[in-house]
């Protein structure tokens, strides 16, 4: 039992590691605008410009 | 998401018109040429995951930007008034119309980012705006904000208000003091349960202290930290002679902590560590919820700047330097073009055109303005060019003062005493007294060992949690559901007021009306040619006008029809060639004068075909639909009506008589306005005043609840403590009904929690409750309280 005099200590500082980086989060406006930060997912990060037959477009008349 | 008209908005595509564009194999049409090249600017930049995302159609893009405009923003001088400056980049705030979901930001950013001179993007899609971090001297203003435009959205230099500024770090600093007390909840939970197991099979006296110890640490940054907003306002209060509800939260906070880290010391009594870090936790939660809510209200009714012009272009011997609006003097001559706003108030020195007050007067009819008339700053210029004599800087104009009212009338708001504030300093005094009562009499006479923990269990049982939390959890639940609903709620202790309500006051441009042109009746005058064609017809040519006349018709518009060579001839009308069946037509659609045709009627357009009169056209700004129903329920409600309009037109009379207002104030001024709510205020009236436009907002504050429409000016939502999403009138019958709703939970919750108490009390003061089961007691009678006000969520 006494190893509960290690283990609770070492998850106490995980408790502070991860409030760390909540405040971290905080301060870098990560929670001012929920909405876009849950689509942000599904966007890929870096897609080239489109294909050239996505550019054959009618002229309009 | 399916589209049926157009891709990029969805509106409907106008007969004839051929937008198309391949997009992913798959053609699709637009509706003007305005959504079709913003569809490609997005394709070609391989931006079309947009398309796929998006949870709402974008707005219709405009074609033409105010090209003009935007060059002005790039004069030192602007920049110097707009920007900041941050480690050698320029910061700027932009307020961007037309973001419609979180694709939209995903969708600005992209394309402000793929510019190595761009530093930074943050769009706020709930909020509509953006900050961007640049280097100037590589990139101008104007090529951002155009480069916005180019994907369909208007941005505008926008500047935060001060108080604004201020709840947005507010409620940082509120998440963070949610998480220290909600994470350490979870561990203080977690070793109680270790700590609870010990009492029934037993735990060795080193561990249970060790476990006590640990608690004690973890809940010791929820004390001190998470719960400072209420140990603050508390002291506050006591500072003051007062009591409010904070004064027996931090008590119960405190007095427990203390009771516990007492009981790890000397290893005698309970430890209720747990109960402080949820209690803590949960009060924190609601009121996080609440300030959230009205924070996001304001930020996003706030755009209130944007209404103030920015830019002017002087005119200095032949040249034109742009320069601050803010900096111009009496005397100095400014050029004002088609479609900017006029940045100072002043006197026409030449030129012709006609002038949108709307803003300033609610009057929705342009005025013609020539030489020797004088203009207002705020005003929009329709369609000519305009040299302007400025006669006062932009604070001291009528625009400015009519901010200034406003600030003025802030601090006059009605005083609405809470109920549930002056509830609590009554029970909060007698609850002292008898903790103090009890402690004294047990340890003087009856147990002095026992006085510490029975007087804890008085306080722990009769723990103001039910009653604290009575009041807010039903609030934020109406919060929620009226939001559902599309009506923002910016004050909530409007929710307070409205069931006693006894007087409303409403504007009539605007609010009442629609604040348009729509087309009353019309008139044929050759049978030659049918209503239809002719409609379609006017509406082709006033495409290319900027009159807010031209709007009447736009549901008219047929791009099948052929015209040539429109000319727009200022304030009087326009005219056209019309090819039909290889012959064409000289077309002429403007005023009587302007037709050369003599007409009977009343009406406001004539079209002359060859100089022939065809057709008149009378129109006015007809009564919003849901208006006479929404009368008639208020009317049942007991409530008395007035109406109060700027106008004193002849409409005044046609829309009494067909909705009977108990009083109507016509021709009235925004001081007049100001002085007819606080009249009916100082007569003991619980008032309501329902308005769109810049004239109104000043009552806004005098009135007890204010109202505003999303149509309005920004100003007037800034102002205003409600804000109808929909413009659809019937939401202030909903959030009449939903007050009251609201009113019935609270009182509901309060009955509970002051009638639970009553029956504690005696019970805990004669020593038969021990603090675990005061514990259970108070949790049960919170999670009531609360569960009770998640009914408001139902509908």
């Amino acid at each position: 039992m006494s190893i509960i005099y290690v283990l609770i200590p070492i998850a106490i500082l995980f408790v502070c590691i991860g409030l760390g980086i909540f405040f971290w989060a905080v301060r870098s406006r990560q929670f001012d605008d929920l909405n876009k930060e849950g689509m942000s997912i599904l966007f890929e990060e870096e897609k080239q410009a489109a294909p050239q037959n996505d550019k054959d477009k009618l002229p309009p008349q | 998401m399916s589209y049926s008209g157009c891709f990029h908005c969805n509106e409907v595509i106008p007969k004839g018109s051929d937008f198309s564009l391949q997009i992913e194999q798959q053609q699709r049409q637009f509706c003007c040429p305005g959504c079709l090249a913003v569809a490609e600017t997005i394709i070609d930049q391989g931006l079309g995951d947009y398309y796929k995302f998006r949870t709402a159609p974008a707005s219709k893009a405009e074609l033409v930007p105010g090209q003009l405009q935007l060059v002005n923003y790039d004069s030192a001088e602007v920049l110097a008034d707009l920007t900041q400056n941050k480690d050698n980049h320029t910061q700027i705030e932009l307020s961007i119309s037309g973001i419609s979901c979180a694709a939209c930001a995903w969708l600005i950013e992209k394309q402000l980012k793929k510019n190595p001179t761009v530093y930074s993007v943050s769009v706020n899609s709930s909020t509509a705006r953006c900050i961007v971090s640049w280097d100037v001297k590589q990139l101008k203003l104007s090529d951002i904000l155009t480069s916005i435009s180019q994907l369909g959205y208007q941005a505008a230099p926008f500047m935060a208000d001060q108080e604004e500024a201020v709840q947005q770090a507010e409620l940082r600093r509120f998440l963070k003091r949610l998480a220290v007390s909600g994470i350490m909840s979870m561990q203080v939970m977690m070793l109680a349960f270790g700590l609870y197991f010990g009492e029934y099979t037993g735990i060795e006296p080193q561990f249970e202290g060790y476990l006590r110890w640990i608690s004690l640490l973890l809940t010791t940054p929820v004390v001190f930290y998470s719960a400072k907003p209420f140990t603050l306002s508390a002291w506050r209060a006591i500072k003051g002679r007062e009591l409010n509800m904070d004064v027996p939260v931090t008590l119960a906070v405190f007095y427990t902590f203390i009771a516990s880290a007492y009981a790890t010391l000397f290893g005698i009594g309970e430890v209720y560590f747990e109960s402080v870090c949820m209690f803590v936790f949960l009060l924190q939660l609601g009121k996080f919820f609440e300030f959230r809510a009205r924070a996001q209200a304001r930020a996003a009714t706030g755009n209130l700047l944007k209404i103030m012009p920015v830019s002017a272009r002087l005119v200095q011997g032949d040249e034109l330097v742009p320069t601050s609006a803010r900096r111009l003097e009496a005397g100095q001559i400014i050029l004002v073009q088609a479609g900017e706003t006029i940045a100072a108030d002043g006197v026409v020195l030449s030129g012709e055109s006609s002038v949108d007050e709307s803003m300033l007067t609610g009057e929705y009819k342009a005025v013609s303005k020539a030489a020797g008339d004088t203009v207002m700053a705020g005003s929009i210029n329709h369609d000519g060019v305009l040299k302007v004599t400025v006669h006062q800087a932009l604070a001291s104009s009528r625009l400015g003062q009519i901010i200034s009212l406003q600030q003025q009338t802030l601090n006059q708001k009605p005083q609405i005493v809470e109920k549930t504030t002056q509830l609590a300093r009554f029970f909060i005094q007698r609850l002292l007294i008898i903790a103090l009562a009890t402690f004294l009499v047990w340890y003087f006479w009856l147990d002095q060992e026992r006085a510490f923990w029975v007087t804890l269990s008085v306080l722990v049982a009769t723990c103001p949690c039910a009653l604290t939390l009575a009041t807010p959890t039903a609030i934020t639940c109406a919060l929620a559901r009226l939001n559902r609903k599309g009506i923002l709620i910016k004050n909530q202790q409007v929710l307070e007021v409205l069931p006693q309500l006894t007087s409303v006051f409403l504007d009539k441009t605007g609010s009442l009306t629609q604040g348009r042109f729509s087309i009353l009746r019309t008139q044929l005058h050759n049978t030659a040619y049918d209503e239809a064609t002719l409609l379609a017809l006017i509406a082709r040519i006033e495409t290319y006008s900027e009159h807010p006349i031209a709007r009447a018709f736009s549901s008219y518009l047929n791009t099948e029809i052929k015209v040539e060579q429109v000319q727009v001839h200022v304030g009087s009308g326009l005219s056209a060639l019309w090819l039909q069946n290889n012959a064409s037509l000289t077309v002429k659609v403007g005023s009587a004068a302007f037709c050369a045709v003599q007409d009977q009627t009343a009406a406001a357009v004539c079209c002359t075909i060859n100089n022939q009169l065809v057709l008149s056209v009378e129109l006015s700004d007809a009564l919003r639909p849901e208006v006479p129903a929404l009368i008639t329920a208020l009317k049942q409600r007991g409530l008395t009506l007035s109406m109060l309009t700027g106008d004193s037109s002849a409409q005044v009379e046609e829309v009494q008589q067909q909705l009977q207002f108990d009083q109507v104030f016509k021709g009235c001024s925004p001081e007049q306005k100001v002085e007819h709510i606080q009249q009916a205020v100082s007569q003991g009236d619980k008032v309501l005043m329902l308005g769109d436009g810049i004239n109104d907002s000043p009552c806004f504050h005098a009135a007890h609840v204010s109202v505003a429409l999303d149509s309005g000016t920004d100003l007037s939502k800034n102002q205003a403590d409600v804000v109808l999403l929909h413009n659809d009138l019937h939401l202030v019958q909903q959030l009449i009904e939903g007050a009251v709703l609201a009113q019935r939970i609270v009182k509901q919750n309060l009955w509970w929690a002051v009638g639970y108490n009553l029956v504690i009390i005696p019970l805990a003061v004669a020593g038969f409750v021990s603090p675990y089961i005061a514990v259970i007691g108070m949790s049960f009678s919170s999670i009531l309280v609360v569960s009770n006000s998640l009914r408001l969520l139902k509908t």
